[in-house]
C-alpha cells in the first residue's frame, strides 16, 4: 500500500537549520543590515553537532542558523525600519546626482530612524538581567569614548558613550563601590587603531550597549536618590566657577566636562544633610547561624573601613600622572584630589595649598618641595586600594624602585607559591609591621659580608677570632663531651606527637586500594609544596643575585 | 517582445542610424544624445527651458525706455534727426556765450555734477501714488475709531489683532531626524523596567488585530559561550609584575612561538626533497639517451626476455576440463573441512565452561575501559565548550599574549609603552564567545578584466 518513500535531509536536524544566505533572503535585507539586525537581537550562528547531516552530505563550512530563531526576527518592527533606510539612500543618491537640493534638504530632514528601547526591555526583562551584562557594555562604551572624533565612526556615537561613562564613574564615585584596582599593560591609546577590526559590528555593539547603559544608569541613580541626567551639587557648582571657562570647552560642552572631572559631588533629588548610616537588621539570634551574622558583621565593618580608605586625606596631581583614573580612584574612597589648572577644567585647589597631605608624581625628581606633604609615586594609590590599607609611604618615595605591582585578582590557595610582598602586605594587614624586622635583618645580612665596624656585630666578631685563634694554636677546636641537658617537656609538643603517631599508624593500616588512592593524593600535595620550594629557592637565589650586584655597585 | 523594441529604441539613438520615415530634424542624428526630459513639471521649467532670447528683448525695451523715454520705434522723425546745415552761426552764438558766462561767474554757471548724478536719469516718471490723493474723510475715521473702542471695551479683539498676537516666534526646529536618532548625545532615559505593561485589551483581540507582541523564544536568552565577557590578565601582564608571575607568562608566550616553529618545520620537511632523488648531469644524460644507443647488450637481453615471454604466454593459456574424480574428491575434502570446523566449534563452546573467570576478568577490563573513556569524552566536552565555536569558513586565531619582555618593562607609569590594542583585544573576545564569526575583509574583485593598452607615442618607440 502507498506511502511516501522516506527522503533524507527532510526531518530533523536537516530542517532545524537555515544557512546565512537563506536566512537573509528570507527576510529580504542586505548581508550588512542581516548582521546588524542579528546583533541587536542577540541571535547568534549555532554550530550543529552533525555538520554532515545538517549541510545535506556536504562538508563545506558554512554558517547556521536556528530556523525558530530566523521565524522569530520575522516579527521585528525594526526590520521595517532597515528598508526604509535603504530606500532613503536610493532616493538621496537619485537627488544628489540629479543636483535637486531642495530635495535633497528635504529627504535629510525626514531621515528613517530607530529606537532600541523595545529591544533591550526583550532581552533584559528586568533590572538584574540588564546587571549581568554590564561589564560588556561598559567595556564598549569606555573603548568608544577614546576614540578621535574625526568623522569615521559617527560622532554622535562617541559623545554619547562619553557622557554615558562619565555618569557611570560618578555613580561609582557617589556610592563608594570601587573594590580592586589593577593597571596593566595595554593601557588605553589614544591614536592607533588597527585595521582588521571591523568597525560597523563594533558599532552596532555599541548602539545597543549604549541604549542598555542609559537606562542601567538612570535606574541606579534613582536607586542612590541622585538627579538624573546628573547635575553638580549646587554649592560644588558655585565652587567650580571659574573666570575662563571659555579656555577649556566650548558652552555646550563645559558642563560635561566639568561632571568628567569628577571633582566634585552630586545634587541629589530629595537633599540630605549627612548620610545616615544603613545598620544591618538584627535577627534574633539563632545557634547556628550566629557564627555567620558574626562573620556577616564583621565584613561589613571591614567593608565600611575600607570605604573612608582616603578620607581625610588631600591629593595633589602632578602632569606627568594619569589623571581621569586616579582622580577616580581617590575618590571613590572619599579622598579629595585636584590637579593643575591648565590640564583639566574642574580643579578646586592649586599646587601651592598647604593643607595638601600627598602629591603624586612620576618624574625622578621635583624642584620645590613642601615639608608638610608626601610626595609619592602613583603605583602607591592602587597598592593601598587593593591591600584596603594605607601602605608606608617610604616605599613609593621618588627615584625608589618600586614593589611590583600585585594583581588583586589572584586568589592563592594553600600549597602554592605566595610572593614575599603579598606576604608583607598580608601582615600589614594583620597590624604587624614586619617591614621593620624584616629591615633589620636584611641589614645584619649585609654587614656580615662586608667589613664592618659596627657595634652589632662585635660580639659575633670576636667569637670567630676566638676560634681562629684557637685553630691557628691548637688542630682541634675546644670541643667537649658535656652532659646533656633535660629540656623541659612541651605538653602541646607532646599532644602533636602523638597525633602524627596514630596517623602513621593508621596508614600503616589501610588496605592496599586505599593506600594506593592516598599515595597518589599526597603526591599531588606534595608536589605542589615541592614547587613552592623550588620558586622560593629560585627566589632567594635571585634576590642573592640582586645584593651582589648592589655590593658591586657601592664598591 | 520588449526587449526587441528595446533593442530598436538603442539602435536608433546610435548617431549615424538612418531611419526609414525621413524625421524633421534632421540634426538630431548627427547631434549628441539629447536626454528626454518632462518639460511639464514645474521643477524643469527654469532648468530646462531656454528664455535667453525673450529675456534680451525685454531687457532692450526696458533700456530704451529708461534712455531715451520711449521705445525708438514710436518716436517721431524730428526727435530722433536732424539736418546738418554747416557751421556758419556758431562762431557768432559762441562768442556771445562766453560773455554770459562771464557775467554770470558770480552765481553758478552750470549745475554741479554731483547734483546731476542725483537726479533722474531715466525719462520714465515715478507711478503715481494713489493714496497720497486720498482725502481722509474725518466723520468717517471718528466713526472707525469710536466702534473700536466699544469692541475693544466688550473684549473682542478684531481679527488682525488676534493674528498678531498668536502669531508665535519662528522657532527654528532642530534636525528632527537627529533628535529622534538612537545615538543622539542629548537623548532622555525613563525607567525602563519600572512601567508595568499595557495590555489593557482583550488578548484575542491583540492577536487578531496583529498588534501582539511576539514571545521571545527561552532558548535565545541563553548565553552562547561559558566564558565571562572581560577576562582579567594575568599577574605577569601587570605594568609593573612580580618576578615570577612575569617569568610564568614568558613561559607561555615561549611556549606559543614553538609551537608555531614545530609547525612549520613540520611543513618544511613534509615539502623536502631527498638530494640522492635530484637529478644530475649523468641521470638527465642517461634518460635522453635510453634506447637510442644499440649495444651487445641488447642481443644477451633478447633470449632472456623471450623466455619470460613464452612462460607468461603459459600460464595465460586455458586449462583443461576438470574430471569427475577431482570434483567427487573436492567435495569430499570440502565436507571433512567443514566437519573438523563444527567439531572445534563445539568443543571450543564445551570448553568455555572452564574459562569462566577468564571470561569475568576480560569482561571486566572492558567495562573499565568503556568507563573511563565515558569520564575522557565528558571531560573533553566540558572543555570544548569553553573552545570558540566554528561558525563559518574562517577558524578563530587567538591573539598574542599581551606581554612586554624584560628589557621592555617600564619602572614607572610614565615612562610604560603600551602594549596591544583594546579594541583588538574587543573584537577577538566577540569571536570567542561564539557572538560573530571570524570574518576576513571582502576583497573586491572585478567582474570584467581589465585590458591595458600602449600609448599610441609609446608604440612608435618600441
Amino acid at each position: 500500500m502507498g506511502g511516501l518513500p522516506k527522503k533524507k535531509f527532510e526531518r530533523g536536524s536537516a530542517t532545524n537549520y537555515i544557512t546565512r544566505n537563506r536566512a537573509r533572503k528570507k527576510l529580504m535585507l542586505s548581508l550588512p543590515d542581516f548582521r546588524r539586525l542579528c546583533i541587536l537581537k542577540g541571535i547568534y550562528p549555532h554550530e550543529p553537532k552533525h555538520k554532515k547531516k545538517v549541510n545535506k552530505g556536504s562538508t563545506a563550512p558554512r554558517t547556521f542558523y536556528l530556523l525558530k530563531d530566523i521565524r522569530f526576527l520575522l516579527h521585528e518592527p525594526i526590520v521595517s525600519k532597515f528598508r526604509e533606510y535603504k530606500i532613503f539612500v536610493r532616493k538621496l543618491k537619485r537627488a544628489y546626482g540629479k543636483t535637486e537640493w531642495s530635495d535633497v534638504e528635504r529627504l535629510k530632514d525626514n531621515k528613517p530612524t530607530y529606537k532600541l528601547d523595545h529591544i533591550v526591555k526583550e532581552r533584559y526583562p528586568t533590572f538584574i538581567d540588564a546587571l549581568r551584562d554590564i561589564d560588556d557594555a561598559l567595556c564598549m562604551c569606555f573603548l568608544f569614548s577614546t576614540f578621535a572624533r574625526t568623522g569615521k565612526c559617527h560622532v554622535q556615537t562617541i559623545q554619547l558613550c562619553r557622557r554615558l561613562t562619565v555618569e557611570w564613574m560618578n555613580y561609582v564615585v557617589a556610592s563608594r563601590a570601587l573594590r580592586k584596582v589593577s593597571s596593566f599593560v595595554t593601557w588605553i591609546q589614544y591614536d592607533f587603531h588597527p585595521t582588521d577590526v571591523d568597525y560597523r559590528v563594533m558599532a552596532t555593539f555599541t548602539e545597543l550597549y549604549t541604549t542598555l547603559l542609559g537606562f542601567v544608569n538612570f535606574r541606579l541613580y534613582h536607586s542612590l536618590n541622585l538627579v538624573y541626567p546628573p547635575k553638580l551639587d549646587s554649592k560644588a557648582e558655585s565652587e567650580l566657577k571659574e573666570e575662563h571657562e571659555d579656555d577649556y570647552a566650548m558652552n555646550s560642552e563645559s558642563y560635561l566636562e566639568k561632571l568628567s572631572a569628577l571633582s566634585s559631588s552630586l545634587a541629589r533629588v530629595v537633599s540630605t544633610d549627612e548620610e545616615e548610616e544603613a545598620k544591618l537588621d538584627e535577627f534574633p539570634a539563632e545557634g547556628e547561624d550566629m557564627e555567620q551574622m558574626e562573620a556577616i558583621e564583621k565584613e561589613q565593618k571591614q567593608l565600611e573601613t575600607q570605604k573612608k580608605l582616603f578620607e581625610g586625606l588631600k591629593f595633589f596631581l602632578n602632569r606627568e600622572v594619569p589623571r581621569e583614573s586616579l582622580a577616580f580612584t581617590i575618590r571613590c574612597f572619599g579622598g579629595r584630589v585636584s590637579w593643575d589648572k591648565s590640564v583639566c577644567i574642574g580643579s578646586t585647589y592649586d599646587m601651592t595649598d598647604e593643607t595638601i597631605t600627598h602629591q603624586i608624581v612620576d618624574r625622578p625628581n621635583v624642584d620645590k618641595q613642601y615639608i608638610n606633604r608626601d610626595y609619592i609615586q602613583p603605583q602607591w594609590v592602587y597598592d593601598c586600594v587593593n591591600a584596603k590599607i594605607l601602605l608606608p609611604v617610604e616605599d613609593y618615595f621618588l627615584g625608589v624602585t618600586l614593589p611590583p605591582h600585585l594583581s588583586p585578582f589572584v586568589e592563592e590557595k594553600e600549597g602554592d607559591y605566595v610572593p614575599p610582598e603579598k606576604l608583607k602586605i598580608m601582615a600589614l594587614q594583620r597590624g604587624e609591621k614586619p617591614g621593620a624586622d624584616e629591615e633589620d635583618e636584611e641589614d645584619e645580612d649585609e654587614e656580615e659580608e662586608e667589613d664592618n665596624d659596627d657595634d652589632e656585630e662585635e660580639a659575633e666578631e670576636e667569637n670567630l677570632k676566638q676560634m681562629e685563634e684557637q685553630r691557628s694554636q691548637g688542630k682541634s677546636l675546644q670541643v667537649k663531651v658535656t652532659p646533656g641537658k633535660v629540656k623541659a617537656d612541651n605538653p602541646a609538643r607532646l599532644k602533636e606527637e602523638e597525633m602524627a603517631e596514630e596517623k602513621r599508624l593508621a596508614i600503616m593500616m589501610m588496605k592496599k586500594k586505599e593506600k594506593y588512592l592516598y599515595d597518589k593524593i599526597m603526591f599531588g600535595k606534595k608536589r605542589k609544596i615541592r614547587e613552592a620550594n623550588k620558586l622560593a629557592a629560585k627566589r632567594k637565589a635571585h634576590d642573592d643575585a640582586e645584593k651582589g650586584k648592589k655590593k658591586k655597585a657601592r664598591k | 517582445m520588449a526587449a526587441a523594441r528595446r533593442l530598436k529604441r538603442v539602435a536608433a539613438s546610435q548617431p549615424g542610424f538612418l531611419t526609414l520615415k525621413p524625421s524633421s530634424e534632421p540634426a538630431d542624428l548627427v547631434g549628441s544624445r539629447r536626454k528626454r526630459v518632462n518639460k511639464n513639471k514645474k521643477k524643469n521649467w527654469n532648468k530646462f527651458s531656454d528664455i535667453a532670447d525673450v529675456e534680451e528683448f525685454l531687457e532692450d525695451v526696458r533700456h530704451q525706455e529708461r534712455t531715451t523715454g520711449g521705445l525708438l520705434s514710436e518716436k517721431s522723425d524730428d526727435t530722433l534727426f536732424f539736418v546738418d546745415l554747416g557751421q556758419s552761426e556758431k562762431p557768432e552764438q559762441k562768442a556771445e556765450e562766453p560773455d554770459e558766462g562771464k557775467k554770470r561767474k558770480g552765481k553758478a554757471s552750470r549745475p554741479l555734477r554731483i547734483d546731476l548724478i542725483l537726479q533722474h536719469d531715466s525719462h520714465i516718471p515715478p507711478p503715481k501714488d494713489v493714496l497720497a490723493y486720498q482725502q481722509p474723510n474725518a466723520k468717517k475715521l471718528r466713526r472707525i475709531a469710536q466702534k473700536a473702542e466699544q469692541l475693544a471695551a466688550r473684549g473682542v479683539v478684531p481679527r488682525r489683532q488676534k493674528r498678531l498676537l498668536n502669531r508665535r516666534p519662528i522657532d527654528r526646529t532642530v534636525n528632527k531626524a537627529v533628535t529622534e536618532a538612537n545615538n543622539n548625545p542629548d537623548r532622555g532615559y525613563y525607567n525602563l523596567w519600572g512601567q508595568e505593561s499595557k495590555d489593557s485589551a482583550d488578548p484575542w483581540y491583540l492577536q487578531q488585530t496583529g498588534k501582539k507582541l511576539v514571545k521571545r523564544p527561552e532558548k535565545l536568552n541563553e548565553k552562547p559561550s561559558v566564558l565571562p565577557a572581560v577576562e582579567v590578565i594575568a599577574p605577569g601582564g601587570s605594568y609593573n609584575p612580580d618576578f615570577f608571575s612575569h617569568q610564568v607568562l614568558l613561559q607561555e608566550a615561549h611556549n606559543v612561538e614553538v609551537k608555531k616553529k614545530k609547525q612549520e618545520d613540520r611543513l618544511e620537511k613534509q615539502l623536502a626533497v631527498n638530494k640522492e632523488d635530484r637529478a644530475t648531469e649523468e641521470t638527465a644524460l642517461r634518460e635522453v639517451v635510453e634506447g637510442l644507443i644499440e649495444e651487445e647488450d641488447d642481443e644477451v637481453g633478447a633470449p632472456n626476455s623471450k623466455e619470460d615471454d613464452e612462460a607468461a604466454v603459459a600460464a595465460i593459456a586455458v586449462t583443461e576440463k576438470k574430471t569427475e574424480r577431482q570434483r567427487k574428491k573436492e567435495k569430499a575434502e570440502k565436507i571433512k573441512e567443514q566437519q573438523r570446523l563444527s567439531s572445534r566449534r563445539q568443543n571450543a563452546q564445551q570448553q568455555q565452561l572452564f574459562q569462566l573467570r577468564s571470561i569475568k576478568t576480560s569482561i571486566k577490563q572492558q567495562e573499565q575501559k568503556t568507563k573511563k573513556k565515558q569520564v575522557q569524552r565528558k571531560a573533553q566536552q566540558e572543555a570544548q565548550k569553553a573552545q570558540p565555536r566554528r561558525l563559518g569558513k574562517l577558524k578563530f586565531q587567538t591573539p598574542d599574549l599581551d606581554i612586554q619582555l624584560s628589557d621592555e618593562l617600564a619602572g614607572s607609569l610614565r615612562q610604560l609603552k603600551p602594549e596591544g590594542s583594546i579594541l583588538k583585544d574587543r573584537f577577538k573576545s566577540l569571536q570567542k564567545r561564539n557572538l560573530i564569526e571570524p570574518r576576513e575583509r571582502a576583497k573586491f574583485k572585478r567582474r570584467l578584466k581589465l585590458k591595458y593598452v600602449e600609448k599610441r607615442a609609446f608604440k612608435e618607440i618600441t
